[in-house]
C-alpha cells in the first residue's frame, strides 16, 4: 500500500512543482529526490518495517514478488530521471506535469503489481495507460508525434474495450471478478472452466497481449514508440513494460493450470511466443532508423518475457524479475545515448568511438545485454526463461526457435556496434557531461555485475 | 407471456436493430443518433432489472454528455462520405476473418453454456441496482477502488490541462 499511496501524492506535489518552481532543473531534482523517497517507502513496506495499512477488502494482495518488481521500476525510474532528466526538461513546457504523469504511471505500476481480481487489473491498466497517451504526444508540434499519440489513444481503448467485455464474460460465467472460480465438476471433482469463462479469458488474453505489445497485437508499437518524443519511448518501452509483463504473469500465476485443458493454452502461448519473436527480429533487421530498430527490438524481447507467462513457475518469476532488470538497465542506457545524438539512423553512429569513446563503450555493453551475450544481465535474463519453460515441459523446438532468434537479434545489435567502431564519420551530439557519463559508467557496470551475479538480484527477492 | 416478459424482448429487439443500424448508417450523425437510441433500450433493460439508478446514469452520461460530444467531434471533423478514406481490399478481408472468428467463438459460446437458457434476468427483484444499496457497496467492499479511481480521474485531467494548454 505504500507504494501507491506515496506515488499518488507525489504526483500531486509534482503537479503543484511548475506553479511553485520556475527553474526546470529544479522540478527534475525534485522528481528525483521523489523517486527516492518512494524507493524507500516501498523498501519499507516490504520488510514490513514501516506499512501503512488499510483494509483493501481483497481487492490487492501485497506480495514479497509484486513488491520487490515496485523496488525495480521505482529504481529504474530513477537512473531514467537521473539520465534522461535534463532530456525531458526540453521536451516540452510542462515539465511538472510530465513528472506527474510518470508518478501516476508508477501508481498504476504499483496497483498492477498487487491487484487481485480483475477489477483492480482494470484499472491498473487504465492509470498505467492514460497517462502514456499524453507523454507520447508531448511534443505537440510534431505532427508524428501528435499521429501517435492518437494512434496509442485509439488502439488502446478498444484493446481496453475488449478486456472488459471479457471480464464482463469472466463474471456472468463465474459471478466473480477473478480467475480460479470455475465450477466444479460433480463426476471427477475438478475445477472446469465454462465455455463462456474461456471465451472472456481468450479477450482478456488478447487485450493484455496488446498491452505489451506481443504479435499479433502490436502493429501500434513501431509507430508509437517511433513517433514519441524520445524520452517517453524510453520509459514506456521499459518500466511500463515490464510491469505489463508483470501484471501478465500475476493473472495467469495461480490459476493458469485449472484453466481447462493444458495443452490448448500452451500451444496458443507458443504460437504467440514465435509469431512475437518472428515478426520483431526479422522486421528490425531491415529498420534504417536506431530508434525504429528498438520498437522491433523491444516487440522481440517481448517474445522471451512471454516464456515467462509459458513456464508459469518459480523459476519463471525469477526469470521475469531479472529480465525486468536487465531489460530496463539496457534499454534506458541505449535511448539515453540516443537521445543526444542528433542523426538517429544506423550511419548517425559512424565513427562514435572516436569522439565520444564513453558513449560508445557504455552503449556497446547496453547491446550486448540486449542481445543475451554471456558476461551482460541479458544473458542470464534469457536463460532463465528458457530454463523456465523446459522445466514446465515446453517442446524443444520452442526453446530452440527462440534461441536462433535470439542469434538473429545479434546481427542488428552488432550493426550499431560496427557503426561506432569500424566506420568513419563524424558523428553529431549534444553536449555531454561528465555527471552524463558517469551514471552510463554506472550502468554498464551494473549489467556486467549483475551479469556475472545473478543471484545479487534473485537474492534480494529471497532476502 | 407477462408485460415484463414483452417489454424485454421489445427492448432487446430495439437494441440489436438499433446497434445494427450504427454499423451501416452511411452517415456518422446517423449512426450517433442510434447509438443513442441503443442506450436508451439498455437502459429500459436497467429499469427492468430493478436498478433505476444506473439506467439514469446511464442516460445522462451516455446518451447525454458523450453523445453529446461525439455529435460535436463528427460536426467539427465535417465527415462525409467524400473525404472517407478507402479501405484496402486485404484490410477488409482481415475484418471479415478476425471478427469471424469472434463470432464463432461467441455463438458456440451461447450455444454450450448448458445452464444458460434456463437462466433469465431477474426481473423486478433484487435491490443491488437502488441507490442506497449502490452507495454501501461502493463505500465498504469497493471503497478501495473507488478511491483509486480517483488517481485514474487526475490524470486524465492534467492530460487534457497539459494537451490543451497554449504554449
Amino acid at each position: 500500500m505504500n507504494a501507491i499511496i506515496v506515488s499518488g501524492l507525489l504526483g500531486v506535489i509534482m503537479m503543484f512543482s511548475g506553479i511553485v518552481l520556475k527553474n526546470r532543473s529544479a522540478i527534475t531534482n525534485l522528481a528525483a529526490i521523489g523517486l527516492l523517497l518512494l524507493l524507500i517507502a516501498n523498501i519499507l513496506g516490504t520488510y514490513g518495517i514501516c506499512t501503512i495499512s488499510i483494509n483493501t477488502h481483497n481487492m490487492l494482495r501485497f506480495e514479497k514478488f509484486g513488491m520487490f518488481f515496485n523496488s525495480i521500476a521505482f529504481a529504474a525510474t530513477l537512473l531514467y530521471v537521473l539520465l534522461s532528466g535534463r532530456d525531458l526538461e526540453r521536451t516540452g513546457v510542462n515539465t511538472g506535469e510530465y513528472y506527474a504523469l510518470i508518478f501516476f504511471v508508477l501508481c498504476g505500476v504499483s496497483i498492477l503489481s498487487s491487484f487481485n481480481g480483475l477489477l483492480m487489473l482494470f484499472l491498473g491498466i487504465e492509470i498505467l495507460s492514460i497517462p502514456l497517451y499524453i507523454l507520447t504526444g508531448a511534443d505537440k508540434r510534431n505532427l508524428r508525434s501528435n499521429e501517435a499519440s492518437l494512434k496509442y489513444f485509439l488502439m488502446g481503448s478498444f484493446s481496453t474495450g475488449i478486456m472488459l467485455m471479457g471480464i464482463t464474460l469472466i463474471y456472468g460465467a463465474t459471478g466473480y471478478f477473478d480467475l480460479g472460480h470455475s465450477p466444479v465438476v460433480p463426476s471427477t471433482g475438478e475445477q472446469r472452466a465454462t465455455f463462456l469463462e474461456v471465451a472472456g479469458i481468450l479477450l482478456l488474453f488478447a487485450s493484455m497481449c496488446f498491452k505489451v505489445s506481443a504479435a499479433p497485437f502490436h502493429f501500434w508499437t513501431p509507430d508509437v514508440y517511433d513517433g514519441a518524443p524520445s524520452v517517453f519511448t524510453s520509459f514506456m518501452a521499459t518500466v511500463v513494460k515490464a510491469s505489463g509483463f508483470i501484471a501478465f504473469v500475476r493473472l495467469f500465476d495461480r490459476h493458469g493450470n485449472e484453466l481447462g485443458p493444458g495443452p490448448t493454452w500452451s500451444l496458443l502461448l507458443g504460437f504467440v511466443i514465435i509469431a512475437t519473436l518472428l515478426v520483431g527480429n526479422i522486421t528490425a533487421v531491415f529498420q534504417q532508423s536506431v530508434k525504429r530498430m528498438l520498437a522491433y527490438s523491444s516487440i522481440a524481447q517481448a517474445g522471451f518475457m512471454l516464456f515467462a507467462l509459458y513456464g508459469n513457475n518459480d523459476l519463471a518469476k525469477e526469470g521475469i524479475l531479472l529480465y525486468s532488470v536487465a531489460y530496463c538497465l539496457a534499454t534506458i542506457g541505449i535511448f539515453a545515448i540516443l537521445i543526444r545524438m542528433n542523426d538517429y539512423t544506423f550511419d548517425g553512429f559512424n565513427g562514435l568511438a572516436k569522439t565520444q569513446p564513453v558513449l560508445a563503450i557504455t552503449n556497446t555493453v547496453f547491446l550486448l545485454s540486449l542481445a543475451g551475450i554471456p558476461l551482460t544481465a541479458g544473458f542470464f535474463a534469457k536463460y532463465y526463461m528458457l530454463a523456465s519453460a523446459v522445466k514446465a515441459g515446453a517442446s524443444l523446438w520452442l526453446v530452440i526457435v527462440a534461441v536462433i532468434f535470439a542469434a538473429v537479434s545479434v546481427y542488428y545489435y552488432f550493426r550499431v556496434i560496427q557503426a561506432m567502431y569500424f566506420k568513419d564519420g563524424d558523428p553529431a551530439t549534444a553536449p555531454i557531461g561528465t555527471g552524463f557519463k558517469a551514471m552510463l559508467i554506472l550502468m554498464a557496470a551494473l549489467i556486467i555485475l549483475f551479469g556475472i551475479f545473478p543471484s545479487m538480484v534473485l537474492g534480494a527477492f529471497y532476502f | 407471456m407477462s408485460v415484463t416478459e414483452i417489454l424485454f424482448f421489445f427492448l432487446s429487439a430495439l437494441a440489436v436493430f438499433s446497434a445494427v443500424m450504427v454499423l451501416v448508417s452511411k452517415s456518422p450523425v446517423h449512426s450517433v443518433l442510434w447509438l443513442i437510441a441503443v442506450f436508451f433500450a439498455i437502459s429500459g433493460h436497467y429499469v427492468l432489472l430493478n436498478a433505476q439508478f444506473l439506467a439514469i446514469v446511464n442516460l445522462i452520461v451516455y446518451a447525454g454528455a458523450i453523445m453529446v460530444l461525439f455529435l460535436f467531434v463528427i460536426m467539427l471533423m465535417n465527415l462525409n462520405a467524400e473525404t472517407e478514406p478507402q479501405k484496402h481490399m486485404w484490410m477488409k478481408l482481415a475484418g471479415v476473418i478476425s471478427g469471424g472468428c469472434l463470432l464463432i467463438i461467441l455463438v458456440s459460446m451461447v450455444r454450450q453454456a448448458v445452464d444458460l437458457p434456463g437462466k433469465t434476468a431477474l426481473m423486478k427483484e433484487g435491490n443491488i441496482g437502488l441507490i442506497g444499496n449502490l452507495g454501501k457497496a461502493l463505500f465498504s467492499d469497493y471503497v478501495v477502488p473507488f478511491e483509486i479511481t480517483s488517481v485514474l480521474f487526475l490524470s486524465a485531467m492534467v492530460g487534457a490541462v497539459v494537451i490543451g494548454k497554449k504554449e
